[in-house]
């Protein structure tokens, strides 16, 4: 009689050893399309947000909890959220055997309405590189704030207020600009603002803009001081809500509860 | 001597000792050799890497799929212990912070090929349900001294030959009619997870492993049945008593996590298809001239510190399968995907076996993708964490019933990601 499962082995296929031919029948996924849909939350924040409970970033944001999961963004912000490379280098590294070549990518998400993120990867493949420095620059999405130059008519348009920001030795100023203005800039913090969504604005720059780096990040910080900025319509009390986490605590617990306190506290007596 | 940047670029290069000079000075103007480098090196290194086996969870195929007879991995739900008659007991099976009993996360039936006592092998994991446990526990697993330590979280194997006393020694066929060699010790009516020792004192027929479970199955339901069991168990008959058969048998809690099945799969099977039309395009974004260092730095601020990174690579290699929810690779050299930077044990972090004093080796890990398949809640004083690592004696040592394992918490960080 031939002895089925392996002499020494176990009987099931269990982990370790030969571990598994997929019998699921799970197989390849055709497309991204699926990819998207089979997102397992592995945060507390992502379990919220594909329950539906939480609808929109700027409640994540009053609470300033980490976004860890680039999804999280995706289904908030939705298809709206473009994503442009603005950069590839190639950087190297001496080795024994010659140079190892790298690729970093430079991209920049936003959706032209109040929303931008920056992200920077590197890697072996430029693919790679790029998919890696997208989902970087989700999770480090800003909110924008924008106003008005003169009259309160239509869609704030500009900056609200005159608002610096400085990095390193780079200090960007952002002045108020009537509609029509455009944006007035450099080329790289021209491509940030208008995927921030300001329409027009004046800018003043000083230091040493050369290094880029430190431009962008100085334009960034500006940016994030928008809705810093205390200005009247703040004056009001503010009416704090509670967190997310808070929020849709089930505190209808089950009724049997109270019984068992009490049952306890007998049995112990 | 002009030699084409391109070809500097090419792999080995046998240079006479003259022309090195030269070559370096091109070399840094043109292309930057960047420090930083050797952090993201090692991430990136795939090469050396075990081959890991992911699990993922399903519904189980039949309602007796999951008992012990057919040797499952299993998540939720009761454990389908191995040995079921030494069970672990007493101060095993609850909580050291807070004296509640542990509940069932999930068993991983992982025999090994090369000994012959570890022909059936599974591994059991426990853990408090309360979160404030898991901080605290936090605390206890950074000691050293790991016989005093008291954990919320606690990992069991236990291993048999193939002749053993509780299963036969031909393959279980798959079907209802499989059955154990011998109905186990009785366990407790309210979680279905601990040896049932204790009886309810006035009908003699309820068994609890503890008294909190008896307190909290009185008020669910046992009072009205307590007096119809009572004298049912007066009578000549009366099979209620033995609860250790090998039938399904309903428990009472409904705390218990869904039940599921641990399916397993080689991990380079699952990936999905990477997205190749992106390879063409960007060959020509590519551009030729060097970093300069603007760049330099500005890369340098958006990277993030060691946790984002590390956060970032462990996205990038759950992206290839997203469902999964166990990480098993059982070897010395294995290392676990740590998704935060900070909270990693070192060497001396790991303690030995108890039993045998051999040194300890990582077999598995769960992921939080657990904690949304169980459907645990999202407040403040829910279950949530990063990763459970779990170490095994590396020798598989021998003995009867159930060992106790190491298991190592990693709790996700609160710090704010802006930059």
């Amino acid at each position: 009689m031939a002895e089925r499962g392996g002499e020494r082995g176990a009987f099931r296929r269990g982990f370790g050893g030969g571990g598994g031919r997929s019998d699921r029948g799970r197989g390849r996924r055709r497309g991204r399309k699926e990819e998207e849909e089979k997102w397992v939350p592995v945060t507390k924040l992502g379990r919220l947000v594909k329950a539906g409970k939480i609808t929109s970033l700027e409640q994540i944001y009053l609470h300033s909890l980490p976004i860890k999961e680039h999804q999280i963004v995706d289904l908030l912000v939705g298809p709206s959220l473009k994503d442009e490379v603005m950069k590839i280098t190639p950087v190297q590294k001496q080795t024994r055997a010659g140079q190892r070549t790298r690729f970093k990518a430079f991209v920049v998400v936003g959706d032209g309405n109040g929303h931008v993120g920056l992200g920077v990867k590197c890697s072996k493949e430029v693919a790679t590189a790029i998919r890696g420095a997208i989902i970087l620059a989700k999770l480090s999405i800003i909110p924008v704030r924008r106003g008005y130059w003169g009259n309160k008519i239509g869609k704030p348009h500009t900056v609200p207020c005159k608002v610096t920001g400085k990095c390193g030795s780079v200090t960007v100023r952002m002045v108020p600009a009537p509609r029509g203005a455009g944006i007035v800039a450099a080329r790289v913090p021209k491509k940030v603002l208008q995927f921030a969504g300001i329409e027009d604005v004046f800018t003043s720059s000083r230091g040493s803009t050369k290094t880029l780096g430190n431009f962008v990040k100085a334009t960034f910080d500006c940016l994030l001081k928008t809705y810093g900025f205390l200005t009247p319509d703040f004056w009001r009390e503010t009416r704090f809500s509670k967190s997310p986490f808070q929020e849709y605590w089930d505190l209808l617990g089950k009724p049997t509860k109270a019984l068992l306190l009490d049952d306890v506290e007998n049995a112990n007596a | 001597m002009e030699i084409a940047s391109v070809e500097k670029l090419k792999g080995l290069q046998i240079t006479p000792l003259e022309d090195e000079e030269e070559e370096e000075e091109q070399k840094a103007q043109e292309i930057a050799v960047d420090e930083d480098d050797d952090n993201d090196y090692d991430e990136d290194e795939e090469d050396e890497e075990e081959p890991v086996i992911l699990g993922f969870v399903e519904k189980p195929d039949h309602s007796w799929s999951l008992l012990r007879q057919q040797f499952p991995s299993k998540a939720g739900g009761v454990p389908a212990w191995l040995d079921p008659d030494n069970l672990p007991s007493g101060r095993s099976c609850v909580c050291d912070l807070c004296g509640e009993p542990l509940q069932f996360l999930l068993q991983v039936y992982a025999p090994l090929v090369e000994k012959e006592s570890s022909f059936h092998r599974t591994v059991f994991v426990f853990m408090c349900l309360s979160m404030n446990c898991l901080l605290r526990d936090q605390h206890e697993q950074w000691k050293r001294h790991h016989e005093k330590s008291s954990r919320s979280v606690k990992v069991y194997r236990c291993q048999l030959p193939r002749v053993n006393a509780f299963y036969s020694s031909e393959p279980p066929k798959g079907n209802k009619s499989d059955k154990p060699l011998a109905p186990g010790a009785p366990l407790c009516n309210w979680c279905g997870t601990w040896k049932g020792d204790k009886f309810c004192s006035n009908c003699k027929s309820a068994r609890y492993c503890s008294q909190k479970h008896q307190a909290m199955h009185w008020g669910a339901g046992h009072k009205p049945q307590c007096q119809q069991l009572s004298l049912s168990s007066q009578l000549p008959d009366s099979n209620t008593c033995n609860g250790g058969t090998a039938a399904i048998k309903a428990v009472a809690s409904k705390s218990l996590w869904p039940e599921y099945e641990i399916k397993n799969e080689h991990e380079s099977e699952s990936e999905t298809e990477m997205s190749e039309d992106d390879a063409q395009t960007n060959n020509s974004l590519v551009s030729k001239s060097g970093m300069d260092d603007s760049m330099k730095s500005l890369l340098d601020s958006f990277e993030g510190d060691c946790d984002r990174k590390s956060w970032a690579s462990f996205q990038e290699r759950i992206a290839k399968a997203p469902e999964q929810i166990l990480r098993y690779c059982r070897s010395t050299k294995a290392k676990p995907l740590w998704p935060m930077s900070s909270g990693r044990p070192s060497k001396a972090d790991l303690p030995k076996c108890h039993y045998c004093g051999s040194p300890l080796c990582f077999e598995f890990q769960i992921l939080p993708q657990l904690l949304y398949y169980f459907g645990v809640k999202n407040d403040m004083n829910s279950l949530d964490w990063a990763s459970i690592v779990v170490y095994t004696c590396e020798a598989s040592c021998e003995g009867v019933g159930y060992k106790e394992e190491f298991a190592w918490v990693q709790l996700s960080s609160a710090s704010p990601n802006l930059p």
